[in-house]
């Protein structure tokens, strides 16, 4: 439902629409969100993918900045974690768990779960 | 304790051998940092290929240094060379200038023009406060006294500001007013703003002149008990014409000045004309100074000229076809060209260096991570012997100079397809800004950058990086894997930098049979691409081994080889769009952007020219017909089957990351064969934006048929020759198995054909063949 308070939110009114378009896209996806392609994924990360997973995928990766998931490598150990960009130029990344991988593939699942799981909670 | 942290670099990227090169080095956490020089090899850790590889150079540089702490100037400022004070008013006197700000709203204080000194508030300023508003202000060491228009100013929109101080009274009057015509701002006359403000006050202080102070324009000076003296309060957006008077102007003489006309002639102490000093080949980084004084303003960290200003009507699109609606000069608080660091170590380069990839390698405590530098250059024969060279291409290396993609660019994880990969490095160099941006980057205020130096430390440029957002090596550490492939070819090879083939031309490819590019060599000038075309035109022979080659047109001073100018417009894949009427560059007078909207697309040279870019995943190349010919076929030989490069570093294949197309109708010459394209790509790669007329769906890597890398090869008079790869992935296949591959193999048969002396294989055609089609 758009609420007149919504275009109050930000200088901008385009976020504004945004906001909205996106809303939109996620009733989508969750429709295509199932075992098939949570498989599909898990087996390749990469490349090219199913119309649905394909779609999922754009959904994630346009997304603003802010909050979007990174791999952090450490540099002295060479292990790898998922972190979000904070927005904040003086601690650019936040942690996200303390669980390391050993490559950074193995990484791209867990990101993918973890929006996985955001898009179905959001919008609640 | 704190974290060691150790960075550094070279005042030149190209050294001869016999020659001199200083060694700029700044520490934290440590005050000794241990030196080794070492010849680098191979830079990709990729566990498929052979790793990094270096070799330890005994040199008399080689131990322990002495490293401190270094400080580096960050922003674009003019400073005004004033031996004799003539700036240091102890009277009355106004100040006017044209200003468009970018970042009126930044919440600090931003000083545009005057001889103030923050740390002691001795002096006199005009800019604007931490309000946003226009503001004057006078200090005499103990007292500050402001006065501060009524409106705050709106970014990106000009206005005429400037003041008066009656020495006598303590009057000062502010003036603004706003400017804005139907092109020259962000907005239009639509938008009801409100943009004049005259306000009048009497200060009860008045300024104080420290002798030592100079006059700043976009910056204030400071001090720092570590660092010393600075440039602080640095201002951001444009400013034009701008001058000091000697006496209070009224009204209507400031009226006059907003309309364009000078200040009567006695009053003038300074007035710095921005449009005086173009020619048709750029104007230079200092401002003239046409009042009695000749206090010529000296730029630092290269504030961006050829820029619309105030009076810009919009009809005109070029300062050479109108340069006084040019006045525009740009500045930004983000801006570094030069870190200035002391000299750490002088090195000499023995004159039995083998030509190749060097570095200084620095360690400090535990010597991983960021407490591990590598200071990178490459040494060039005093005389050329080989008959094989490597075209190192720096100004590609340049253009991406610590390039800030993953964290700022939001476009970023839908074209690479993947989530960044980020390292302490890319954490540490986006945290503090020392070191500069790179031409893929943004100011805060949205301007793209246009400026890249080597005269601060460079992330990127080192072995063993791999770019976040595609966690891949990219250029230098991705040339390396050519490097490593020359060292085991068999053949003695020289390297020269896109530096010295700029400066020299083609006097410095001539001593040369054979000359290879490096895997994305994107920024050409025209001396340089001039060169390679007259080198091939007489006789030599090319192998382009990239793809998106050869595409954007860049400049430099000539007294400032080590700072490339770029700008991104029209068309083409770019980070941003120089604004309307400032397509030009400063440094050399021409159009920017890409070499194929000025009517040199790289397949005139090369054969294939840049059609689609994607990441995460790579395809091999399959022979096409072409190949099988008798004329041309020697290029495969001893290679089995259809199929090459189905391996390699950079997501598994040598056709991979950029493409380019053959293509007739962008001047590939008509005789070209292609030897082998690749085929089947994902839809993450997408058609380059040049091609696009009308936008619709399907331009994607499973739809267009164009999406793909040709192999290509045609002959040119005298010899001549141009083996293309068409991908940055063929690169990276190299090392693969430890070079034997089929990628390798395929290379190692055009390059021991290529260094040969005399007609190439196939030059015996017959008559019809030679005709090719």
């Amino acid at each position: 439902m758009v609420r007149q308070d919504h275009a109050m939110e930000s200088d901008d009114r385009d976020v504004v629409y945004r906001r909205l378009f996106d809303k939109k896209q996620r009733e989508y996806l969750r429709t295509v969100i199932c075992d098939e392609i949570i498989e599909e994924h898990r087996k390749s990360p990469l490349g090219q993918h199913t119309e649905p997973l394909e779609r999922l995928l754009m959904y994630f990766r346009h997304a603003p900045q802010r909050d979007k998931y990174v791999v952090k490598r450490d540099g002295k150990s060479g292990k790898f974690r998922i972190a979000q960009l904070s927005g904040n130029r003086d601690a650019p990344l936040s942690g996200v768990n303390d669980r390391e991988y050993a490559a950074a593939e193995e990484t791209y699942h867990e990101i993918f779960l973890l929006r996985v799981r955001e898009l179905m909670e959001l919008d609640a | 304790m704190a974290e060691i942290k150790i960075f550094g670099y070279a005042n030149k990227i190209s050294v001869k051998q016999g020659d001199s090169i200083d060694l700029h080095v700044s520490a934290d956490g440590t005050a000794t940092a241990d030196a080794q020089l070492v010849r680098l090899i191979h830079g990709d850790e990729h566990p498929d290929g052979p790793g990094f590889v270096a070799r330890e150079i005994d040199h008399p540089v080689n131990g322990v240094w002495s490293v401190k702490k270094q400080f580096t100037q960050l922003g674009s400022y003019l400073i005004v060379d004033d031996s004799e004070r003539r700036l240091n008013i102890g009277g009355s006197f106004s100040l006017f200038c044209y200003v468009w700000p970018t970042l009126p709203n930044k919440g600090r204080r931003q000083c545009v023009m005057g001889r103030w000194d923050t740390r002691t508030n001795e002096g006199y300023g005009l800019g604007i406060n931490p309000q946003g508003r226009l503001e004057f202000w006078v200090g005499d060491g103990k007292e500050v006294d402001y006065v501060m228009a009524e409106l705050p100013l709106i970014k990106k929109v000009w206005y005429f500001v400037g003041v008066s101080f009656d020495h006598e009274t303590g009057t000062a009057t502010l003036y603004q007013d706003g400017l804005l015509n139907r092109y020259n701002s962000l907005i239009g006359k639509v938008a009801p703003y409100e943009f004049s403000s005259h306000v009048q006050t009497k200060f009860r202080f008045k300024q104080k002149n420290r002798e030592d102070v100079p006059f700043v324009v976009a910056g204030a000076r400071d001090f720092h008990e570590l660092r010393g003296r600075f440039i602080n309060d640095t201002y951001s957006g444009k400013i034009d014409r701008f001058g000091v008077c000697n006496r209070v102007l009224s009204r209507e003489e400031m009226d006059s000045i907003r309309g364009g006309r000078r200040p009567a002639e006695d009053s003038i102490v300074a007035f710095w004309d921005t449009t005086a000093g173009y020619t048709e080949n750029g104007i230079g980084t200092s401002v003239l100074d046409t009042g009695p004084n000749a206090l010529t303003a000296r730029g630092v960290n290269h504030p961006v000229r050829c820029l619309t200003g105030w009076n810009w009507s919009g009809k005109n699109d070029c300062f050479r076809l109108s340069p006084s609606e040019y006045g525009g000069i740009e500045f930004h608080q983000e801006a570094v060209t030069d870190c200035g660091w002391e000299v750490t170590k002088t090195m000499r380069i023995p004159g039995d260096l083998r030509s190749g990839a060097y570095a200084i390698r620095l360690r400090a405590g535990d010597g991983v991570g960021l407490s591990e530098e590598y200071i990178v250059f490459f040494v060039r024969p005093a005389k050329p012997e080989s008959k094989l060279c490597f075209l190192v291409p720096t100004a590609s290396y340049l253009a991406y100079a610590n390039e800030k993609l993953s964290f700022d660019a939001q476009i970023i994880q839908p074209m690479t397809g993947q989530p960044p990969i980020i390292s302490d490095i890319d954490i540490e160099t986006y945290k503090h800004r020392d070191f500069g941006l790179s031409t893929y980057d943004s100011y805060e205020d949205g301007a793209g950058v246009s400026f890249s130096s080597y005269k601060r430390p460079i992330v990127n440029m080192r072995p063993k990086y791999r770019i976040s957002s595609m966690n891949i090596p990219w250029q230098f550490p991705a040339d390396l894997s050519i490097i490593g492939w020359l060292e085991q070819c068999g053949h003695q090879y020289d390297v020269i930098t896109d530096e010295d083939l700029h400066r020299e031309g083609l006097a410095a490819l001539a001593p040369y049979k054979c000359v290879i590019t490096g895997t994305h060599p994107e920024y050409v000038s025209e001396s340089m691409l001039d060169a390679q075309e007259d080198f091939v035109a007489l006789g030599g022979r090319l192998i382009y081994m990239g793809g998106n080659g050869y595409y954007w047109c860049v400049g430099f001073y000539e007294d400032e080889p080590w700072c490339m100018e770029v700008r991104k417009l029209d068309s083409g894949m770019r980070a941003w769009a120089a604004r309307a009427g400032e397509h030009y560059l400063q440094t050399t007078g021409e159009k920017s952007g890409l070499w194929r909207n000025r009517g040199r697309a790289p397949q005139k040279l090369t054969g294939v020219g840049f059609i689609a870019e994607g990441f995460e995943t790579s395809a091999p190349f399959r022979r096409m017909p072409d190949s099988y010919h008798r004329t041309v076929s020697w290029i495969t030989e001893g290679i089995e089957g259809e199929i090459i490069g189905d391996e390699g570093l950079a997501y598994g294949g040598a056709a991979g990351v950029e493409l380019d197309r053959y293509d007739l109708s962008l001047g590939t010459p008509p005789h070209t064969r292609i030897i082998a394209s690749s085929g089947g790509h994902s839809d993450n790669y997408v058609l380059v934006t040049e091609e696009l007329l009308y936008a619709y769906a399907g331009l994607v890597g499973t739809l267009d048929y164009r999406i793909r890398a040709d192999m290509t090869y045609f002959t040119a008079p005298n010899n001549g020759a141009v083996f293309s790869t068409g991908s940055i992935a063929f690169g990276h296949a190299l090392p693969v198995n430890n070079y034997q591959n089929n990628t390798s193999r395929l290379l190692k048969n055009v390059v021991d054909n290529f260094v040969k002396d005399g007609e190439l294989p196939g030059g015996s055609w017959t008559l019809e063949e030679k005709q090719w089609r």
